[in-house]
């Protein structure tokens, strides 16, 4: 069932614990008594609907927002966006890095290396994440920031249709490069290839910690592709069809 | 792992819906394309190499003879599922792979599609997963580790780029492990190459 504004913001948190994550993200915190989401996301200064745009579309992986084309502004969904970046990067890998260098201290020396190899291999993923991210908060949301304004202006510059023209939404979404496989090398790695650690709870918290940063990334990269990239490709159809002649 | 090509086709928006929903729980990678009137069917046959195809009974007698002669002749492409609205056999006149009841249980659904997954990774690149690499193979990554390119490794190796190549399939598919930086550090921890070399 579908996340509804009268729903108890309680039960969001019963249906899918993961959603927790998500609400904080949005800077609200737990003690809401029994608040249904409208009044909370109120409490917050919350846009109800694109709260709940994002809670179904983390929740159903089929959810297909339909409100994009009318709703809120891209500034919302960036702004979200910008704030899982940052959950990801200061809170997030930070985390698993400190969990990785306790993995590393063991007594025994010709196993240390091993796990030393697994530091510097995800500190390597660390920074191919930090660029990916850089590069979207550089370059991809003030493009689309562009798109919109000329929306909303209905005036188009032919700078902007030409840029448009170089390089659209959709070719963002092409190159969304595959970070992801050194994520899985690492999982994989770990659970078949190092030698038997010294604490094995260590190792599956790690592990365990992987696996969720990258069903969150996954999810992350959803509301990209369903909340993001419809709607900015909708603006730019309309500009390209009102203004490049 | 590659993703599973699922067509499903059907007129009925809620059955359509109810089978994605029980796909997707499995958890697989999956491409779902759906389908919804006869006369687009056999264009999206003809957009998939192979795959899994869910149809029914109702909506393979909407369409053409020639679809329905397209399904037969491309029999080795599709593994073919037909619904049926309930139990009450025998059904010859359809020749398909399995056959689902609309008032099947979940588990019962999955079950039978799991005959598909069974036979997909029997014929598929993952039953090399877990098999031990070659020596040829343990040649081929220690070169991939100590960073050099394929052109290299065939020159070095007397072989053609195009079985360096397979041979880095292979290796990947058996380790699970797809990135340089990740065989380099197999091949240190497996003591293939030691930290010195990559210096």
């Amino acid at each position: 069932m579908l996340f509804q504004p009268n729903m108890k913001m309680a039960d969001v948190i019963h249906t899918n614990y993961h959603l927790l994550q998500i609400i904080s993200r949005f800077g609200i915190n737990l003690g809401f008594g029994d608040k249904n989401i409208k009044q909370v996301c109120q409490d917050h200064g919350i846009d109800v609907d694109f709260f709940l745009e994002i809670v179904n579309s983390y929740h159903h992986i089929n959810y297909f927002p339909r409100k994009h084309l009318q709703g809120f502004s891209l500034e919302l969904i960036v702004d979200y966006l910008r704030k899982s970046h940052e959950y990801y990067l200061k809170l997030k890998i930070p985390e698993i890095a400190q969990l990785l260098i306790d993995l590393t201290r063991i007594p025994d020396p010709a196993a240390g290396t091993s796990f030393q190899l697994i530091n510097r291999f995800f500190n390597e993923y660390r920074t191919e994440l930090e660029v990916h991210i850089q590069r979207e908060e550089d370059k991809v949301y003030p493009y689309v920031f562009m798109v919109e304004k000329a929306y909303l202006d209905k005036a188009a510059h032919k700078d902007i249709i030409d840029r448009i023209r170089q390089y659209s939404i959709d070719d963002y979404e092409k190159e969304h490069d595959n970070v992801e496989d050194k994520l899985l090398d690492l999982k994989n790695i770990l659970i078949k290839y190092l030698p038997v650690p010294v604490d094995p709870r260590l190792s599956q918290s790690v592990l365990f910690e992987l696996f969720r940063l990258e069903a969150d990334l996954r999810d992350h990269a959803r509301i990209e592709e369903k909340i993001l990239v419809p709607k900015v490709r909708f603006m730019e159809k309309w500009l390209f069809e009102n203004y490049s002649a | 792992m590659e993703s599973i090509h699922v067509i499903i086709a059907d007129r009925s928006q809620l059955v359509r819906l109810g089978l994605t929903g029980i796909l997707y729980r499995t958890g697989l990678s999956l491409t779902i394309r759906e389908v919804s009137e006869p006369d687009k069917f056999i264009h999206s046959l003809q957009k998939e190499h192979n795959g899994l195809l869910i149809t029914s009974r109702s909506f393979v007698s909407a369409c053409s003879t020639e679809a329905v002669k397209y399904v037969q002749n491309n029999r080795h492409r599709f593994y073919n599922v037909i619904i049926e609205d309930i139990e009450c056999g025998p059904y010859n006149d359809i020749p398909c792979n399995e056959r689902i009841y609309l008032n099947d249980s979940e588990r019962t659904i999955y079950r039978k599609l799991q005959k598909y997954m069974q036979q997909l990774s029997d014929h598929g690149d993952q039953d090399r997963a877990g098999e031990e690499i070659s020596q040829r193979e343990k040649d081929v990554l220690k070169l991939v580790a100590l960073g050099m390119t394929n052109k290299e490794i065939a020159e070095k190796l007397f072989i053609s780029s195009h079985t360096v190549i397979s041979h880095r399939k292979n290796i990947t598919a058996k380790l699970g492990i797809k990135t340089i930086a990740g065989l380099t550090v197999y091949a240190l921890i497996n003591k293939l190459i030691s930290a010195e070399d990559i210096k």
